[in-house]
């Protein structure tokens, strides 16, 4: 219990430590409001022209999936890693048989050039 | 010819500071011995030690806390110089030698012109998230570094999942980054942070598949456990039964760190700097604030799991503990710290007074106090670091990281920088495959020998 009140606490510590730095910041340094080019975004001199938030790579997308698949494995592989020499040879084989069906999933991406960066 | 007369009753400029000085110094001690004589002050403490000891478990977290903030300041200094000077060596260039003793106050300098430079926010941007997307970052950090021991009790907190805690906390700062492209509405920076965030991603399976090695050997998440079961000599630390995971963890941590040869997130032949374009002034700061900490995190967690952490790598082969109870000495201790000195000092200078015929006596001996402090120093470090397995820890602990820092620093001299698709292909192509093979080569060796 004491653990997450010192997670809550070091979230606080640190969000003020960062905010105070700033403030101590925006405090000490210049400010130039500047003309409206000023504020501009920095495309390598050229004035931006279409939609930035618009569409991107679908790769990305895939990159995510793939990655929570995985993230989630971790999570099990770990509880699994604490307690294996309690189930040993059982833990083994059902453990293999998780990974595989995940690893089937992998060489299927792969198979499909999902992980050839485009 | 004019002579210039100093105006009587007025003071010279430290004249000026000096008096009053002294004025107030001596109605402090005045005030101190009057509180002192009527029992006021005594009282005060005590009080203030009553309430601290009530609430000892807020008085840890307020030290933990502050501790750790504080101590990623030299850190990112130190590692920021090492990066000036040690490639500086590296390419046969002498490196920053102006500000400091051979540089060293460089990257203070470097701090500070950071904090004093304008902080501006672009037209188009997202405000509050352009604002946020910093503070994530460096509070990730922050937080992974609660969970790791750098010392036999000095530590945040010890969570039983320390491990996956770190790596959650530590996944996390992938989240600032992606906001920081995203809400500076420049597409560079929406293209550098979403590249960022596939490297990150991609980096963090094979990171954290690496360890799952360690935890079945050690049978604990908890990272002062861990450290524990790596006790003994250097023959018991994990990196000898799990060469295969350290070599996979590194690499992953190289990526996880953004350094070279994985630097494509800010590097300068990628898209101009990245998530980082329309940053500027402390909220640019912080990113390479996080980046810096986040180094040292990661050499620091190499250590821990893999290098015994804060274990010496050879026990200590002669009895140590000196233990002389200082109470015990009663009044002879009040002897020794009254003569000790004076005895000390007389015997120091005595030979320099022989040497130098023409220096006063007074000159040789206060030559010899100088000495004499600067021995005692030592031997009262010696002293501690051989009492006190806390500062013993902390001293191989911060050995064992910096080695592992001066690594990444050297990588960053000595590798090209690879390709975007060879980046992506290695985490998923290489790493994970040799992560998995090395858990189940770990547990096959786990049945195989302790059934």
């Amino acid at each position: 219990m004491t653990g997450l009140w010192y997670v809550l606490g070091f979230l606080i510590a640190g969000v003020s430590f960062v905010f105070l730095t700033i403030g101590l910041a925006w405090l000490i340094s210049h400010r130039n409001r500047g003309d409206r080019h000023k504020g501009l975004p920095y495309e390598s001199g050229i004035d931006t022209f279409g939609d930035t938030w618009g569409r991107f790579g679908l790769s990305f997308y895939i990159y995510a999936l793939l990655f929570v698949a995985f993230d989630i494995e971790v999570v099990f592989v770990y509880l699994w890693a604490i307690v294996f020499r309690d189930v040993l040879v059982g833990g083994l084989v059902s453990m293999a048989v998780f990974v595989g069906i995940l690893m089937l999933g992998l060489a299927y991406a792969w198979r499909k050039g999902v992980l050839r960066w485009r | 010819m004019s002579v210039v007369v100093r105006p009587s009753g007025r003071l010279s400029p430290t004249g000026r500071v000096m008096v009053p000085a002294l004025g107030v110094l001596v109605l402090l001690v005045v005030v101190l011995l009057a509180g002192i004589g009527t029992g006021i002050i005594p009282a005060i403490v005590i009080w203030i030690g009553g309430v601290l000891l009530a609430n000892i478990a807020i008085v840890r977290f307020v030290v933990a806390a502050t501790a750790v903030l504080l101590f990623t300041i030299p850190t990112a200094f130190v590692i920021i110089f090492m990066e000036l000077k040690v490639i500086a060596f590296m390419n046969l260039r002498i490196g920053p030698n102006r500000v400091g003793p051979w540089g060293t106050l460089a990257s203070v300098v470097h701090g500070l012109k950071v904090l004093s430079k304008e902080d501006f926010t672009p037209t188009g941007a997202d405000v509050s998230v352009f604002t946020l997307a910093p503070v994530v970052t460096f509070v990730a950090s922050v937080m992974a570094f609660m969970v790791l021991p750098f010392g036999p009790g000095l530590f945040g907190a010890d969570l039983n999942v320390g491990m996956l805690y770190f790596f959650a906390v530590g996944g996390l700062g992938v989240v600032g980054l992606l906001m920081a492209g995203w809400s500076s509405f420049n597409k560079y920076s929406l293209l550098g942070g979403l590249r960022s965030a596939a490297q990150m991603v991609s980096y963090e399976i094979p990171l954290t598949l690496s360890v799952v090695g360690v935890i079945m050997l050690a049978g604990t998440m908890s990272l002062n456990g861990i450290v524990q079961a790596q006790s003994g000599s250097f023959l018991d630390w994990f990196v000898v039964r799990q060469p295969l995971a350290f070599l996979v963890f590194f690499i992953a941590a190289t990526a996880e760190a953004n350094r070279t040869p994985f630097d494509l997130t800010e590097a300068d032949s990628e898209i101009v700097a990245g998530f980082a374009t329309e940053y500027s002034g402390m909220r640019f700061g912080f990113f390479f604030f996080a980046e810096y900490v986040n180094v040292f995190l990661l050499s620091g967690l190499a250590v821990v799991l893999f290098f015994g952490g804060w274990t010496a790598p050879v026990p200590w082969p002669w009895p140590v503990h000196i233990l002389v109870a200082p109470g015990e000495l009663g009044l002879g201790l009040l002897a020794i710290v009254i003569l000790a000195p004076l005895v000390g000092s007389t015997l120091l200078a005595l030979p320099l007074w022989m040497l130098r015929s023409s220096w006063p006596f007074w000159r040789a001996w206060i030559l010899g106090l100088v000495l004499f402090t600067l021995l005692a120093i030592g031997a009262i470090g010696i002293y501690l670091l051989i009492n006190l397995d806390a500062l013993l820890g902390i001293v191989w602990f911060f050995a064992k990281s910096y080695v592992f820092v001066f690594t990444f620093v050297w990588m960053r001299a000595t590798l090209p920088r690879i390709r975007i698709d060879q980046l992506m292909g290695l985490a998923w192509k290489w790493l994970l495959p040799a992560s998995l093979v090395n858990l189940f080569l770990t547990a096959l060796a786990i049945l195989v020998v302790h059934p």
